[in-house]
């Protein structure tokens, strides 16, 4: 039992050292400079005072974040969920995907920026517009990801599930859908960090809660050690939900070829 | 001429051709040069139209500077400036002192141009609301952080704050047409103008009539190079605040010289615009002293109102916001050149 807990941890410790090294390299560098160089803190604060800042609001940072968290991950699955209803539309047939891509195009390249003040107009101020901005930035590298992994099932599969009289439905729900997993997987790790930096765009055109709000007010105080603040821990949820997906990728593919090189400890 | 004599013969030769070269540059006056970075995007912000005018009529020339005129577009003006990129900027008096008292940033305003408070308040004249009690039941639409105005406004009408209901919303005004917010806090020389080419009437409440103590847009520059640089910062005001006068005095001149500066812009909110700033920026005091003047009391008067409110973190000492010398120098030699 202790030797097995032991072995946990040895794995644990080999998992997080790494970046973990990393990080505190990057901030003694960055400490250093700071105080090397005597920049001031309305430029750019040192990482001990961000963390300070960080310590002495944490109830009302926790508040922020969490405000933040439920958006981007509201967000996030309905962004998943309209993109994969899509890429299942447009997988049936090549002149749905023709008629419909070049509106995802659009969706895509539309500036954000331009239509949050009129999400705000239209939706309220609550919680629905930013969940829509994060939905939005989050759908398109999903839709093309998924429509990517079904386009690539395995003609033997197929072929197979033909022989055996599967009908149309069948082939896609038995072969094509779970073909386009690894495909999904890859696409998740790019938009769960979007859908947060969603949250965040939808913050700063409305409302006074999450670490958007909290970001611009600093930003017009010129209180960089509540901007860096928020920053940070905008990275570390940034960092958590990838992580969490990478978690769920090793156990949900754990039969994939591309989940045998992975760390053990996920 | 021998051998000995011809080289100090040269080196005489190299001597007064290198003072009369010297000689000639003493009548060129020496021109510096700085920047000038507006809060936000060109238009008849006064304290914008006072360096186009002096850009373009001559007056920086007159006043041996050559000026780059930039724009702000997301704010970055303020850390620009405190960088050194950038030597002048504008900003409002009211956020000059939570800077100042937030992060200690060393930036002072030199001249006050909006002698009241660019923010205002807007209802639709349908919405029947007529008096500040009216506001009681009725949502209030803020841009970033509550308005210690409004606070102030509403407690100097024994308003109840808690029967208003409080919302951030961002800068589009539209938001009050589409009935999502039934009072929104605006520029007074901005958006009542956009609202109503849309085909609404609104009605705009102005805190300084409520006895609020609110001031507007500011010239500020670093202590820094305030200290270092006198001479340059009172030659920019001198320049500018002649600018501004010419602006009061040849409107129509002065939005022409503004269309150069922005193009394609809607000259009759220009025209809105610079009128109602104006107004803002003309008092008994600036009629008596000049433009661009301020007192100790009017920035005591702000930053007890922004104490009171909670608008600052806390107290500091408000003298560090501004600095009215320069301008004052510039009006005890005489009135503008």
């Amino acid at each position: 039992m202790l030797l097995e807990y032991l072995k946990q941890l040895r794995k644990l410790l080999n998992f997080v050292t790494p970046p973990i090294l990393v990080l505190l390299v990057l901030f003694s560098v960055w400490e250093f400079s700071v105080r090397i160089s005597g920049i001031a803190e309305y430029m750019l604060p040192a990482p001990s005072v961000i963390i300070m800042q960080i310590i002495s609001n944490l109830p009302d940072y926790a508040y922020d974040t969490g405000v933040t968290l439920i958006e981007a991950i509201g967000g996030f699955v309905l962004g998943v969920i309209i993109a994969m209803l899509g890429a299942v539309i447009m997988y049936q047939s090549r002149i749905l995907e023709r008629g419909l891509l070049p509106v995802a195009v659009l969706i895509k390249v539309t500036p954000i920026i331009a239509i949050a003040p009129l999400f705000v107009i239209w939706l309220g101020f609550g919680l629905i517009p930013k969940v829509l901005i994060a939905a939005i930035i989050t759908f398109f590298p999903v839709l093309v990801n998924c429509l990517a992994g079904m386009r690539a099932t395995s003609s033997d599969i197929t072929d197979l599930l033909k022989s055996l009289n599967a009908s149309r439905i069948e082939i896609m729900f038995k072969a094509s859908i779970p073909s386009s997993y690894p495909y999904l997987f890859a696409a998740f790790k790019i938009a769960i960090p979007l859908s947060v930096i969603g949250a965040v765009v939808g913050e700063w055109f409305s409302g006074d809660k999450g670490l958007g709000s909290v970001i611009i007010r600093a930003h017009y105080n010129l209180d960089m050690p509540e901007l860096f603040g928020a920053v940070f821990i905008l990275g570390f949820v940034g960092i958590l939900l990838t992580g969490m997906v990478w978690y769920l990728e090793k156990h949900i593919l754990f039969w994939h070829d591309s989940q045998k090189n992975q760390d053990e400890f996920l | 001429m021998d051998k000995f004599m011809s080289p100090i013969f040269v080196i005489m030769i190299a001597v007064i051709i290198g003072c009369a070269a010297h000689d000639s540059n003493v009548g060129i006056p020496e021109v510096d040069e700085v920047v000038f970075m507006a809060g936000y995007k060109p238009q008849a912000n006064l304290p914008f139209v006072g360096v186009y005018v002096a850009d373009t009529n001559g007056y920086f020339e007159d006043q041996g500077l050559r000026v780059d005129i930039k724009h702000a577009s997301a704010g970055e003006h303020v850390k620009l400036l405190l960088a050194g990129d950038v030597q002048f900027s504008t900003s409002d008096a009211g956020s000059v002192m939570k800077q100042v008292s937030s992060s200690g940033a060393p930036i002072i305003a030199i001249a006050l141009i909006g002698q009241k408070g660019q923010q205002g308040y807007m209802s639709l004249a349908t919405s029947n609301i007529n008096t500040l009690e009216d506001w009681e039941g009725k949502t209030l639409g803020y841009k970033i952080s509550l308005p210690s105005d409004y606070l102030a406004m509403i407690e100097a009408e024994n308003v109840v704050r808690a029967q208003i209901k409080e919302v951030s919303v961002g800068f589009d005004p539209r938001i009050l047409t589409e009935g999502k917010v039934d009072i929104l806090a605006v520029f007074k020389s901005n958006e009542p103008d956009t609202i109503r080419s849309l085909g609404f009437d609104v009605k705009v409440w102005d805190p300084f009539e409520y006895g609020v103590p609110t001031l507007g847009l500011t010239y500020i520059t670093t202590v820094d190079y305030s200290e270092n640089n006198p001479d340059i910062v009172r030659r920019f005001l001198k320049a500018t605040l002649r600018g501004i006068q010419f602006a009061i005095d040849n409107p129509d001149s002065a939005l022409d010289i503004v269309e150069e500066f922005a193009p394609g812009s809607n000259r009759e909110h220009q025209a809105f615009m610079l009128e109602t700033e104006i107004k803002d920026a003309r008092s008994s005091y600036t009629d008596n002293k000049g433009i661009g003047v301020m007192s100790d009391d009017q920035w005591k008067s702000l930053y007890e109102h922004l104490l009171e409110y909670e608008a600052l973190d806390k107290p500091f000492e408000y003298r560090d916001s501004f600095n009215s010398k320069f301008v004052d120098s510039i009006y005890d030699s005489g009135s503008l050149p």
